[in-house]
């Protein structure tokens, strides 16, 4: 369960990224936040993992008080957190399998642990035929599901995704997305943060839209724009 | 014990320690220089202060007594002196005494035997316990009945127990200075490093890695910094120690310069803990203050 009430978050520059958000979004769910950039999604996303506290207001990530944590515990938080980005943070230096397992290892997790989850999560991204590889040697998707797989491998309640498919092309979108899917199939709340308007409209998610900080919109079953094409307060119109 | 943990853990130092050789040169080599002029310094200083002891082991007073004093009184007066717990030993020396020693020392220089009387007067000869003390003491015995008058190297004393006191305090100033600019460069270069992985750093924050698990490479690595660093200094200085100390020796046989084995091995132990000390204290202090941003 993630909860903010009356967020707000303003830079030390004097933007305000977030006004006044309230929202609750369920355990298991999958959740789709819109916007056009700088509406505050990003934002949104790092006041859940810790990387912004906010000006006002609660945080709550499965009954933890995220905005009240000592730097100390942020650590905790993390690990039941897997948070995936649209330039895919991977080691260049490391293959496929180290880049996964760096995440347990740097946990203090056992190395039969390691030797033992690593496997499972290539498997279930599919690149075990492929854990030697560099970065370098891998397709955008490829190393994008390297990604998921590193931030599926602490089991966490909570995938955040930060414009995942914002450097793939529609297959490898498709693909990520089918990933995505299935892993929230396994009980994994999953929150993407997205461009992406055909990922929106063929899942039919519930769709959170921001718009300036502020949430504009949120439905059930929702689609990228809204009935008069905009993302809105009729801001911005749906392209030809 | 989970051996996979301790080599993925050393694997992790390693690669960090070799991903910039050049900075790993100039962080070790600053240790280096720092510890071989703390060495030559520590030494320097120590040799300085057994030239001085042995120096001012030899001061003593010379207390001159009147003439035609009676041996009791004499006997009475050296017993006086001896009592005091100040002083370590006194000597009498007759006035032939006297006159052949001074005939001894001047020998070649000056003919003494146009001399046709003893001008000199019987004598005390006292050694003090306490260098320091030699002035009051010397006033103390100049009080006493019978005494004519107490000569010592008052000047000598004052300056050579003033210049061990500055070189004292000078030389703690220079070796401050010294480690004080050692753990400024180890902690720029540990920042360096920290800088070139911030990546894999913001990476390992974001899969919730602790910030002691974070800093424990990097701490490893200002320790590696100072101990290789002070290895390799007290290889050179136990190499200048064989070769170099025998000949010094021999050309200055009058200074004293013996350090034994035992010496030797607690001096290394030591310059071995201050270059780890700074290695470690200047890198813990560099990633934290990274972290903490």
């Amino acid at each position: 369960m993630i909860s903010l009430r009356g967020v707000s978050l303003v830079y030390p520059n004097g933007t305000h990224a977030l006004d006044n958000i309230t929202v609750d979004i369920a355990k298991s769910s999958f959740v789709f936040l819109v916007g056009r950039s700088g509406a505050g999604k990003s934002s949104l996303l790092r006041l859940l993992y810790h990387e912004e506290a906010p000006t006002r207001g609660e945080v709550l990530v499965e009954n933890v008080r995220v905005d009240k944590l000592k730097r100390s515990r942020v650590p905790y938080l993390r690990r039941e957190l897997g948070v995936i980005f649209q330039d895919y943070k991977l080691l260049a230096d490391k293959t496929v399998w180290e880049n996964v397992a760096f995440a347990m290892q740097v946990t203090g997790a056992h190395t039969r642990d390691v030797n033992r989850q690593v496997p499972r999560m290539l498997d279930l991204v599919g690149l075990s035929h492929k854990h030697r590889m560099f970065p370098s040697e891998l397709s955008g998707g490829e190393q994008q599901r390297t990604a998921i797989a590193r931030a599926l491998v602490n089991n966490p309640k909570v995938l955040l995704c930060d414009e995942p498919t914002g450097n793939l092309d529609p297959a490898n979108t498709g693909e990520i997305m089918e990933l995505l899917l299935r892993i929230n199939l396994k009980g994994t709340t999953v929150l993407v943060a997205t461009h992406n308007a055909s990922i929106v409209d063929r899942l039919r998610r519930r769709v959170i839209r921001m718009e300036n900080g502020k949430i504009v919109s949120d439905e059930d079953r929702g689609y990228y724009f809204l009935g008069d094409g905009t993302h809105g307060l009729g801001q911005t119109h749906l392209l030809p | 014990m989970d051996w996979g943990r301790l080599t993925f853990f050393l694997r992790e130092v390693l690669r960090s320690f070799t991903r910039n050789p050049l900075m790993q040169i100039t962080a070790i080599g600053t240790v280096m220089m720092t510890i071989l002029i703390l060495g030559g310094f520590v030494f320097g200083r120590q040799t300085f202060v057994m030239v001085g002891n042995d120096i001012i082991q030899k001061i003593e007073i010379s207390v001159f007594l009147n003439d035609n004093l009676s041996p009791a009184a004499v006997s009475r007066l050296h017993k006086q002196i001896a009592a005091d717990p100040r002083v370590r030993a006194v000597a009498y020396i007759s006035k032939a005494a006297g006159l052949k020693h001074m005939r001894d020392r001047l020998r070649g220089q000056i003919d003494t035997s146009l001399l046709t009387a003893n001008p000199l007067p019987d004598a005390l000869r006292v050694k003090v316990v306490d260098p320091d003390k030699v002035t009051e003491i010397a006033a103390t015995i100049q009080k006493m009945p019978g005494v004519a008058t107490t000569v010592y190297a008052e000047d000598a004393v004052a300056k050579l127990l003033r210049v061990a006191d500055i070189f004292g305090r000078a030389g703690f100033f220079v070796i401050g200075m010294l480690l004080f600019i050692a753990a400024i460069i180890i902690g720029n270069t540990i920042r360096l490093t920290v800088f070139a992985r911030r990546r894999e750093i913001r990476i390992m924050r974001l899969v919730g890695a602790s910030s002691s698990y974070i800093r424990a490479p990097f701490i490893c690595e200002g320790f590696l910094h100072g101990v290789i660093g002070a290895g390799l200094a007290i290889g050179l200085l136990a190499i200048a120690q064989f070769h170099f100390l025998p000949k010094l020796q021999a050309a200055l046989p009058f200074v004293p310069m013996r350090i034994d084995a035992h010496e030797d091995i607690i001096y290394a132990l030591t310059l071995l803990a201050v270059g780890a000390t700074v290695g470690t204290a200047s890198s813990w202090l560099s990633v934290g203050r990274y972290l903490r941003t």
